[in-house]
């Protein structure tokens, strides 16, 4: 009896240890966004350079004491690293569109992956016991780690001091106060400058903090980074975004399922933090303790747009003269080029799927690479256990991930802007831990091998004819629903929801079907990926694939469909490039850096301004 | 001591609509003027101008003879001018006391730094509100809190963007009571309204602006005197 006892009430405390981890870096995200109104992706990238520069630390500091000083110097100097990257980047981008900052930090990521692989090394790193706090104590007949319970002490610590620095000071009086309206707080004398650079420094040393305290029991690998981003998420969004209390009432509750609910059904984890999830955004949509959003206030690239026209002429002639040079390629390329075609292609289709949510439907997705690797699976997965062939596995790839978009969508269109995307992200991350974990079926890390295209279709020509007859396809499908009565409906819903709902739209109906075709057509473009590849991996479904959409989206501009393709051009093409060399991450991500710094409109509305005019688009009215 | 304000031949756009057109104004210290105009006519837009909330695209606006145009609101507020917006933005989720820190500033030479103590003297409504959240105030002690808030600043010169909107009459007076009290000390005050019976209690002069132009400057008496101009321009 006493040993049952025990042994829940180690679970219990075993739940709020895990919870410390997620506690800390979600209230520093909410703390970063609250202020500058910045969704941090690199967030869990500052939580894994706490984790490594602790391990660095204590190598050099030895002892109890040398600990956690090392802990404390990691999240400083975390602290340190967020307040460089908010003077050098995204004080240069405040004022462009919202999304683009959001661009900028996963910049942010890449580069910080590649360093610490330079620094640290591909090898998983064990983390070292704390001195002092290597031995387990007995609760009732069941031994807890020491160590838990200095975690647990430590967000009791964290929090106590966050509730003192918010309420008690001139600093976190004024945070609060630029929470709610940031530009009556520089009206009355603040410069609101330095209150974001003191954020960052604060909810990054958060980060770092969480990190570093978390090491004696997971270490520090290179995966930690995505790991923690999407749980943090839900956290936030179920805590509600901006709030401390929030953020550690959902970590606990979100920890505290877990470690019960591993008891009922392993692998239960996932399906409880639906559950939450679910019965929360139902109840309260901004979280237990958030506050709602104004409307219109994210989500939006940019002021209101002018009336939808059809395209101009000349904007249609060079979409048809673009289709007819790739139709008469195959006459002048080599075969890596049209490898290297049909990839572009593809990736045109999912970054114009992904227009069609976040342009037209206002529906920002961080994980639209749910529905593009969720079609590549469902194509994969029919080939594989039914022995389909290729056409009908085509048709299956959109109408699955079309399901798959209806079953997220379902929660994602109760919410709105910043919460909208974050669940997103969340999402594609639980699918992407299913296909990962799932071995027997998925195949797990090795993937699914060996799904190639019909016969008819399998010479490198008609492939290339055929991916970009399909892509073309579903493009003009997107554009085609734009301009239909459910287009305008759906630009209604984005404009005014208010307006909408009176003129007898079903607002979340329309951007719940307005979702799903979008994901139906990632996942058509995820069909196709996999036959061009012959295989699929979880990478297809990963928070990198889904920041790929993104960033073609926002390089080549939300305005036009021809942004999107444009984006997937260029981009596809440069990681193509850049892939080739050791540490393409950091090429990489410093480019993508250098590029948002350098055009703050997208090189898309760079270009527009200058060519735009003569193709026949007119600069928005604002 | 109170500061002049000088503002002349200002154009300011929201994106690409032109809405103020070649406005000027001057404020001396001491002096209430008022900026009338019917809704929509430009009043919120010339005073965010003037703080520096909206960048203007032309025109100069000078403190004391120094030109403040340009600067971030945070500077232009720091040089002792100070803003209430419309519509009562106060931080909802803050205390009154919250409020009235996130607006204190260091003292100004030659006036008499403002406290939560003389402020609820100027304001007896919002005295033993301290720790009330100011999101369940009412609507009339929300202005009177705007207004304090922006008085911890100590600035020289006040914009008022429409303190007597949507007031009962008992604290229209109080409000009236409290601009009398803040020219005593000194204060230079620029007051938007579209009440002119408002305005005609507490102002020395009157411009009358019109779809992002000043169409008329006079005294309040002289205004008083002319019923024609009012029904022209103003809702009476
Ligand atoms: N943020 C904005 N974006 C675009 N146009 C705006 C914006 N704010 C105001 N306007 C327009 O500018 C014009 C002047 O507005 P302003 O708020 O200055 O008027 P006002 O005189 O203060 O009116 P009210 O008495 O209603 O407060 C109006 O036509 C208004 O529609
Ligand atoms: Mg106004």
């Amino acid at each position: 009896m006493g040993g049952d006892l025990g042994f829940y009430l180690v679970q219990a405390l075993t739940g709020l240890s895990s919870a410390s981890a997620l506690f800390l870096v979600a209230s520093g995200l909410s703390i970063i966004f609250g202020v500058t109104r910045v969704v941090n992706f690199a967030h869990g990238s500052f939580y894994m350079l706490g984790a490594y520069i602790a391990y660095t630390l204590i190598g050099h500091l030895g002892g109890a004491l040398g600990f956690w000083v090392a802990v404390l110097l990691a999240g400083v100097a975390v602290g340190i690293i967020g307040v460089v990257v908010e003077l050098l980047i995204l004080r240069r981008v405040y004022q462009a569109p919202e999304l683009f900052q959001l661009v900028a930090t996963f910049g942010v990521i890449l580069v910080i992956q590649d360093l610490a692989l330079l620094v640290w090394g591909a090898e998983d790193l064990f983390g070292p016991a704390a001195p002092g706090l290597e031995g387990t104590v007995n609760l009732l007949g069941t031994r807890l780690p020491e160590y838990d319970l200095a975690l647990i002490a430590l967000s009791l610590f964290v929090l106590g001091a966050l509730w003192l620095l918010f309420q008690r000071t001139r600093w976190g009086t004024l945070v609060r106060a630029a929470t709610e309206d940031r530009e009556m707080v520089g009206a009355l004398g603040v410069n609101q400058a330095w209150l974001f650079t003191g954020a960052f420094f604060l909810g990054s040393m958060l980060a770092g903090l969480g990190g570093a305290a978390q090491l004696p029991k997971g270490g520090a690998d290179l995966l930690m980074d995505f790991n923690i981003l999407a749980a943090v998420f839900v956290v936030v969004v179920v805590g509600g975004m901006g709030s401390i209390a929030g953020a550690f009432l959902a970590a606990v509750l979100i920890s505290e399922l877990g470690a019960f609910g591993i008891l009922l059904i392993p692998q239960s984890t996932l399906v409880l933090m639906f559950a939450v999830m679910a019965v929360v955004l139902i109840f309260r949509p901004w979280g237990l303790l958030g506050r709602p959003e104004a409307p219109g206030q994210h989500g939006q690239a940019g002021p209101p747009e002018p009336p939808l026209r059809p395209p101009p002429p000349r904007l249609r002639a060079a979409g048809l003269l673009l289709l007819a040079a790739l139709l008469a390629l195959p006459a002048f390329a080599d075969d890596f080029t049209l490898v290297l075609a049909v990839e572009i292609a593809i990736m045109a289709l999912f970054a114009a799927s992904l227009h069609f949510a976040m342009g037209p439907g206002g529906m920002v997705s961080f994980g639209h690479a749910a529905f593009f690797g969720g079609g590549a699976y469902a194509a994969a997965l029919l080939v594989k256990y039914a022995g389909s062939p290729m056409e009908v596995a085509l048709l299956f790839a959109p109408a699955m991930a079309g399901v798959l978009a209806l079953v997220f969508g379902w929660f994602c269109v109760r919410l709105t802007g910043v919460y909208l995307a974050m669940l997103t992200l969340a999402f594609a991350q639980v699918g992407w831990s299913i296909v990962f974990q799932w071995g027997e079926v998925t195949g797990g890390d090795d993937g699914i091998l060996g799904i190639w295209p019909s016969e008819w279709a399998s010479d490198r020509l008609a492939f290339y004819y055929l991916s970009v007859l399909a892509s073309a396809g579903g493009i003009l499908a997107l554009q085609y629903v734009l301009h239909s009565p459910f287009g305008y409906a759906m630009r209604a819903c984005r404009d005014s929801v208010v307006r909408s709902a009176s003129i007898g739209i079903d607002v979340q109906r329309q951007q719940w079907l307005a979702f799903a075709f979008s994901g139906a057509l990632a996942g058509l473009a995820g069909g196709l990926f996999v036959f061009s590849k012959g295989s699929v991996f979880p990478d297809e479904m990963s928070i990198p694939r889904s920041f790929d959409a993104l960033i073609m989206v926002l390089l080549g501009g939300v305005k036009t469909l021809l942004g999107p393709i444009a984006g997937a051009v260029t981009f596809t093409w440069l990681q193509d490039e850049i892939s080739r060399l050791e540490y393409w991450r950091l090429i990489l991500g410093a480019l993508i850096i250098a590029i948002v710094v350098a055009f703050p409109q997208g090189v898309a509305g760079f270009l527009r301004a200058r060519a735009g005019p003569w193709f026949g688009i007119r600069e928005m009215e604002a | 001591m109170g500061l002049s304000l000088s503002v002349r031949g200002l154009h300011s756009f929201y994106g690409r609509a032109h809405i103020l057109a070649d406005v000027s104004l001057e404020a001396a210290a001491g002096e209430v003027v008022a900026l009338l105009g019917r809704n929509g006519a430009g009043k919120s837009t010339t005073l965010k101008s003037i703080i520096g909330i909206v960048r203007p695209a032309q025109g100069a606006v000078e403190l004391d003879g120094a030109r403040i145009s340009g600067e971030p609101p945070h500077r232009i507020c720091r040089r002792g001018l100070g803003y209430v917006p419309e519509e009562r933005r106060v931080f909802a989720s803050l205390t009154v006391n919250g409020n009235l820190e996130v607006g204190r500033q260091p003292p100004r030479p030659g006036l008499t730094p403002w406290t939560p103590a003389r402020l609820f003297e100027l304001f007896p409504n919002l005295a033993g509100m301290g720790d009330r959240t100011a999101g369940q105030m009412s609507g009339g002690e929300q202005q009177m809190l705007t207004i304090a808030r922006t008085l911890m600043g100590n600035p020289a010169l006040v914009l008022l963007d429409e303190p007597s909107e949507g007031l009962a009459p008992v604290i229209v007076e109080q409000m009236v009571r409290a601009i009398r009290a803040l020219k005593k000390e000194g204060l230079a005050i620029v007051l938007s309204e579209q009440n002119v019976n408002f305005a005609m209690k507490v102002a020395d002069r009157a411009y009358i602006i019109e779809k992002g132009r000043i169409r008329h400057q006079c005294t309040i008496d002289e205004l008083m005197a002319d019923e024609a101009m009012r029904r022209t321009y103003l809702t009476v």
